[in-house]
């Protein structure tokens, strides 16, 4: 019969034992309690014996190799006899070392596959460290008084103190509670237990039941006044245009176009199943004129200026709860056709939050066309690190003095906004009146359609 | 009259002190020999062949499971030690044989053969209806009636040392604490003598229920190093058992220790190593005038071993004990499995001892005196590896325990309700002491003398000893006046033994007795503290609540009285560590009395904590008897404003800030005395809490580790929300108690600190 030799438990604690020296050798005989080979344990060398009589038939574990306890190392039995063909257990591994990360690449593959930073106006930039000031240190207050506020319905916020140190004690909150009439206090059952629940200080709340008794209707009044953590794309917005705002300053030049022969025109083209749009036409202004002004296709940090050769223009576009800018790139190589395309295709991915993050950077300059939303004039914040950005508002008929006579003409006010610190007045008029006459100008037109 | 006076005056005559001599392998008999003497039938003499094996058997099999080569439990992997005492199975079965089936053994971390031998020798005796009362699942013939009981005995051993409910002690000891109190084995001991001093209070029981058993006590050569021994040596030698104090009651404890000697203790070397002695039953001459009758013999062979036991029982039954008997033996194996052997012996050693095998060589002996033929001892041989085969596979597939109980009996919920004849029949030798009360008034001291007297009036099972407890009524005098009236069977001073002083307790309580012992200061308490702490607190749960220790410990704190740092720690909180154990501090003699009466009562370990500073406290007590039930707090004084919780002389000064904060700034404070630690009272505690919203927690103890933070702790998860302010604990200064009046001052706390503390949350 063929006897497996086991590598035995010797040790509680023992996981695995290296066979330091095999005594026996194939073919030979052992008999029971002889010394078949000898291990290393964490403690000493110790030697096995044999719990049988027989040959050696085959060693599966030679000397050296770190083997788990249990596991097999050898074959007893009578010459000839067929060994069960068993692999060697794998030898036991040393501590697993963990898989070396590449901080870089995860980070691209999580910015790439969260879909909230598709939605920011430009990719994220970090939060300046002031976002996050230092917390203040904590009023400290006792769990009895904090439990009595909380079944109170009441904040601590402005209980003062006069226990150990100043913290608040449970005889400051009732005294609180009585120098604010808390006994007087009217409130129904299920208004007191909805501010309970949703934690609401009813001393802030005005009642507007009989002799001022607080409703449910007041606690929720309350609850939808209570400031709201704002949502992600919005923080993003207020960092940037915020940042834009303080480093670019601003100023506005304003003209008023003249868009009644090109609104025909654009009917004219529409009959004939070209349907371009109002933002169309300006986009492809804006661009022709760009090439025209490298300036105003710069951007600067404030001791350097850039020119970029290429125009991407970017094309601010509002959300639900939010604005997008997606970016038209090389605006200035594309035929209206094309750029009419782009549009719808980038309008398009804005609404259903499908653009990915290089469809929302690198923008050069910004086209805000408000002209939808009937108003006759606004600005427009740049977006940092352009040198400019143009408001267009909507299209209103208007009188005006045409060779000495006043007339009724489809006017649109555009409005430039440039970063003065790259831009003078004299250019922004240039620029602006250049986008004027291309859209005024019918011939252009009809030479790009 | 005092009892007995010392009159013992100088004699300088010069003579010579004889130690007389000990007698070595004195037994020639042959196994002919003792069949021709009728000292043992052929069916014994293969009974003792038969547990042998069964023995080597059971520990091959230890031994091959870790290499998971026992194929009955193939798959099986075993966990837990591997002391197999292979090569000592004569002792084991020599010695089992040589007491009487329902006599006492306890054994030790090597005790698979002990605990073996005891069972079948035990078995072997039992009457059928025993048998069936021992195996009632099995309903076969009764001529297979012990076969089955022998192999359910092999079952709950392996079943013990795999863990498993069934086991003997529901695999909550496991080998190095089996025990099965129900054929007399007090236990293996993992405590390296640990066992000694439980049998020698065994033994004490067995003296003082006068049953005419004998406790075979065995422990290994190393053991006979450590002061628990050598204690217990002393203990059992003790003159006044056996001379005139003794009256007309004069009986030796009748103990037998047998040495397991094996030469090696784990691996160092008894001989010409660790010890000053060629041969270890000279011990013996240490402690006695007639060195215990000890003797050496072969513990090779298994009826020298049995024949000496045998003779050393014969005479602890006249009251001729203690007995020592070294038994020269081998253990084959090294200490565990882990453990190489090369490092400190020699294979030429190990040959010849294999030479004189017992099994062997008691084999041969069969054979030749035609006991047994060859094919005889096949059979057997057969009969004993099929029924340990049996065993031993249903026992690894037998039901491990629920782990939703890893600490059910911890404790017991039984106490003393009714004391059965003839316990319940006590003699007084002379009347009463007289127990002044004032106007209704004792003070603390005789509050616990009145609580003595009534339970051992109650119930002759409660015993009293320790230091000078008897004729001068101990360092407190708490038990003046008690030898006179109970006579010294019940009361007797025990020498300077702390550890023997509380182990021995433990042993006379596995025997079902309900020893009151007391150590005069608790510091004293660390001497013992396996006895306290390894030994009363754990067997309990480490017998599967097979056993009840029944026992109290009154020890006394010091401290205040310039005593320095050795006799003035107040060391509850060490103690209520310790699972298993109660631990109460009474405050008042109101409380010192009805608590020490339900300590006595109870069946738990009761560590009775007092203190020197209240011994002269007076308070109103009841002549009655009563009883305060142990874990459960008292509100000493009703307050709104804040919670003092404490316990002990503490609950003293909490009153006395109570008055304090109320006179000097109209604060309400509600004292909380504890009274008890283990099992404790938390609900009152938070209670209190709750109403107030702040707390104070105070003991005469240093705060470091101080049971002070478990209160403090448990407040604060279970009533966070009610505190109005942290929980201030007030404790002595951190550090060890001085001599100097100055000092010691400020090093104890006062009724000022915990007033302060209080005002410092206010
Ligand atoms: C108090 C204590 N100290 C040390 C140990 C560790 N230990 C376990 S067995 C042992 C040797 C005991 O020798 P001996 O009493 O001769 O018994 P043997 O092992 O030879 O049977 C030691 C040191 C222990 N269990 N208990
Ligand atoms: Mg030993």
């Amino acid at each position: 019969m063929v006897n497996a030799i086991i590598m035995p438990k010797l040790n509680q604690s023992e996981d695995d034992c290296i066979i330091v020296k095999w005594r026996v050798k194939p073919g030979d005989k052992v008999k029971k309690n002889e010394i078949l080979f000898e291990i290393e344990t964490e403690k000493a060398v110790l030697e096995v014996e044999s719990f049988y009589d027989g040959t050696l038939l085959k060693i599966v574990v030679p000397e050296g190799v770190a083997t788990p306890v249990n596991a097999t190392v050898a074959w007893v039995g009578e010459p000839g006899e067929k060994v069960p063909d068993v692999a060697p257990p794998p030898p036991a591994a040393a501590a697993p070392i963990p898989a070396p990360v590449a901080p870089a690449a995860t980070k691209t593959q999580t910015a790439a596959a969260a879909p909230v930073a598709a939605v920011a106006v430009t990719a994220p930039v970090p939060f300046p460290s002031a976002a996050a000031p230092a917390p203040a240190r904590r009023q400290a207050v006792s769990p009895r008084a904090r439990a009595l506020a909380r079944n109170s319905a009441v904040s601590t916020d402005s209980i003062r103190g006069t226990g150990p140190g100043g913290r608040v004690v449970e005889k400051d909150v009732r005294a609180y509670l009585d120098s604010k009439g808390y006994g007087q206090l009217r409130i129904t059952p299920a208004a007191k237990a909805l501010a309970l629940r949703e934690k609401v200080d009813i001393l802030t709340v005005r009642g507007t039941g009989d002799s001022g008794r607080i409703m449910t209707g007041d606690i929720e009044r309350s609850l939808r006044e209570r400031p709201r953590a704002l949502s992600k794309m919005r923080q993003i917005i207020a960092q940037r245009l915020t940042q834009s705002v303080v480093t670019a300053p601003h100023f506005f030049v304003t003209v008023p176009v003249d868009m009644t022969d090109l609104l025909k025109f654009r009917h004219v083209l529409k009959t004939r199943g070209a349907p371009f749009s109002v933002t169309d036409f300006v986009l492809e202004s804006v661009a022709l004129s760009l090439v025209e002004f490298p300036a105003m296709n710069s951007s600067t940090d404030g001791k350097t200026a850039r020119w970029h050769s290429a125009v991407h223009l970017g094309m601010a576009t509002s959300l639900e709860d939010g604005l997008v800018v997606p970016v038209i790139r090389n605006a200035q190589d594309l035929s209206l056709a094309e750029l009419h395309a782009a549009v719808v295709a980038l309008a398009g991915k804005a609404r259903d939050g499908k653009l990915l993050p290089d469809e929302m950077t690198g923008s050069t300059f910004t086209v805000s066309n408000m002209g939808m939303l009937n108003i006759e004039n606004f600005t427009a914040i740049i977006n940092p690190g352009e040198s400019g950005i143009l408001a267009v508002s909507s299209t209103v008929q208007t009188p005006v003095v045409r060779d000495g006579r006043i007339v009724v003409r489809e006017v649109m006010k555009i409005t430039l906004s440039s970063d003065h610190r790259l831009i003078d007045g004299a250019v922004a008029a240039r620029f602006v009146n250049a986008i004027k006459s291309k859209l005024e100008d019918i011939n252009l037109w009809k030479s790009l359609t | 009259m005092p009892n007995y006076l010392s009159n013992r005056k100088p004699d300088f005559t010069p003579h010579k002190i004889n130690c007389g001599s000990i007698m070595a392998y004195q037994f020639k008999g042959t196994l002919k020999d003792e069949l021709a003497a009728k000292h043992l039938t052929k069916a014994r003499a293969i009974d003792l062949l038969e547990d042998m094996l069964v023995i080597r058997e059971f520990e091959e099999m230890i031994v091959k499971l870790r290499s998971g080569a026992y194929a009955p439990c193939a798959g099986y992997d075993y966990r837990g030690p591997t002391h197999v005492s292979i090569g000592q199975e004569a002792a084991s079965v020599g010695g089992c044989y040589g007491i009487d089936a329902p006599d006492y053994i306890t054994s030790t971390h090597r005790g698979h053969g002990d605990s073996i031998a005891k069972g079948c020798v035990a078995i072997r005796a039992m009457s059928n209806e025993e048998l069936r009362a021992r195996v009632p699942a099995f309903k076969g013939k009764d001529a297979d009636l012990l076969e089955a009981a022998l192999e359910d005995h092999i079952y709950k051993t392996a079943a013990e040392l795999f863990g498993k409910e069934d086991g003997y002690c529901r695999g909550r000891g496991g080998g190095m604490h089996i025990a099965d109190f129900t054929v007399g084995h007090l236990g293996a001991n993992a405590i390296v003598g640990g066992g000694v001093p439980i049998s020698t209070g065994a033994a004490m029981a067995c003296r003082y229920l006068e049953n005419d058993r004998v406790v075979c006590c065995f422990a290994g050569d190393g053991a006979y190093a450590n002061g628990i021994v050598l204690e217990s040596l002393n203990w059992a030698a003790m003159q006044q058992f056996t001379n005139a104090l003794a009256k007309d009651k004069k009986f030796g404890i009748p103990i037998i220790f047998l040495i397991l000697n094996n030469h090696y203790g784990m691996t160092h070397r008894t001989d010409d190593e660790v010890m000053g002695v060629s041969s270890m039953a000279r011990r013996a001459a240490g402690f006695a005038d007639n060195n215990m009758h000890a003797e050496v013999v072969n513990g090779m062979d298994v009826l020298a071993v049995r024949e000496a036991v045998n003779r050393a029982a014969d005479g602890c039954r006249k009251g001729e004990g203690p007995f020592l008997i070294e038994v020269n033996t081998y253990r084959y194996y090294g200490h565990s499995l882990s453990d190489p052997r090369n490092e400190y012996r020699t294979k030429e050693e190990e040959e010849a001892w294999k030479v004189v095998d017992p099994i062997t060589t008691f084999s041969q002996q069969l054979l030749d005196a035609k006991v047994l033929s060859k094919k005889g001892l096949e059979e057997v041989i057969k009969r004993v590896q099929d029924r340990n085969a049996r065993a031993c596979s249903r026992a690894a597939k037998a039901a491990d325990p629920d782990p939703a109980d890893v600490i059910k009996y911890m404790y017991t919920d039984t106490s003393s309700v009714e004391v059965p004849a003839p316990h319940n029949q006590v003699k007084l030798v002379k009347a009463l002491p007289e127990i002044k009360r004032v106007d209704g008034q004792l003070t603390y001291r005789d509050a616990i003398k009145e609580a003595m007297i009534q339970e051992m009036l109650r119930d002759n099972r409660v015993f009293f000893y320790g230091e000078d407890v008897a004729d001068y009524g101990g360092a407190f005098k708490a038990t003046k006046g008690l030898l006179e009236a109970f006579g010294r069977r019940r009361i007797f001073n025990s020498p300077i033994s702390e550890a023997a002083i509380c182990s021995t307790a433990v042993g006379a309580a596995m025997l079902g007795l309900r020893p009151v012992v007391e150590l005069m200061y608790m510091d004293f308490a660390l001497m013992a503290g396996d006895a306290i702490s390894n030994q009363a607190a754990k067997w309990h749960y480490m017998s599967g609540a097979r056993a009840e220790i029944a026992l109290v410990i009154r020890a006394s704190v010091g401290g205040g009285k310039g005593y320095g740092g050795q006799h003035s720690q107040t060391l509850e909180s060490v103690f209520a560590h310790i699972p298993g154990l109660y631990v109460v501090y009474p405050s008042t003699p109101h409380d010192a009395k009805g608590m020490l009466k339900a300590a006595i009562r109870n069946n738990n370990p009761v560590l009775f904590v007092e203190s020197q500073l209240l011994y002269g406290v007076k308070g109103p007590v009841s002549e009655d008897d009563y009883l305060i039930p142990l874990g459960v707090a008292d509100v000493k004084r009703v307050g709104s404003d804040i919670s003092l919780v404490a316990w002990g002389p503490a609950v003293l000064d909490a009153l006395k800030a109570a008055d304090q904060l109320m006179t000097d700034h109209k604060i309400s404070a509600e004292v909380v005395d504890l009274r008890s630690l283990v099992p404790l009272d938390m609900e009152t505690v938070l209670t209190s809490v709750r109403k107030t919203g702040k707390c104070v927690v105070a003991s005469q103890a240093i705060s470091i580790g101080s049971f002070t933070g478990e209160i403090a702790s448990n407040i604060m998860r279970e009533a966070f929300d009610d505190l109005d302010a942290p929980v201030i604990r007030v404790g002595a200064k951190d550090g060890i108690a001085p001599q100097a009046l100055c000092l010691e001052q400020v090093f104890l706390p006062t009724a000022d600190d915990i007033y302060k503390a209080a005002l410092s949350i206010l």
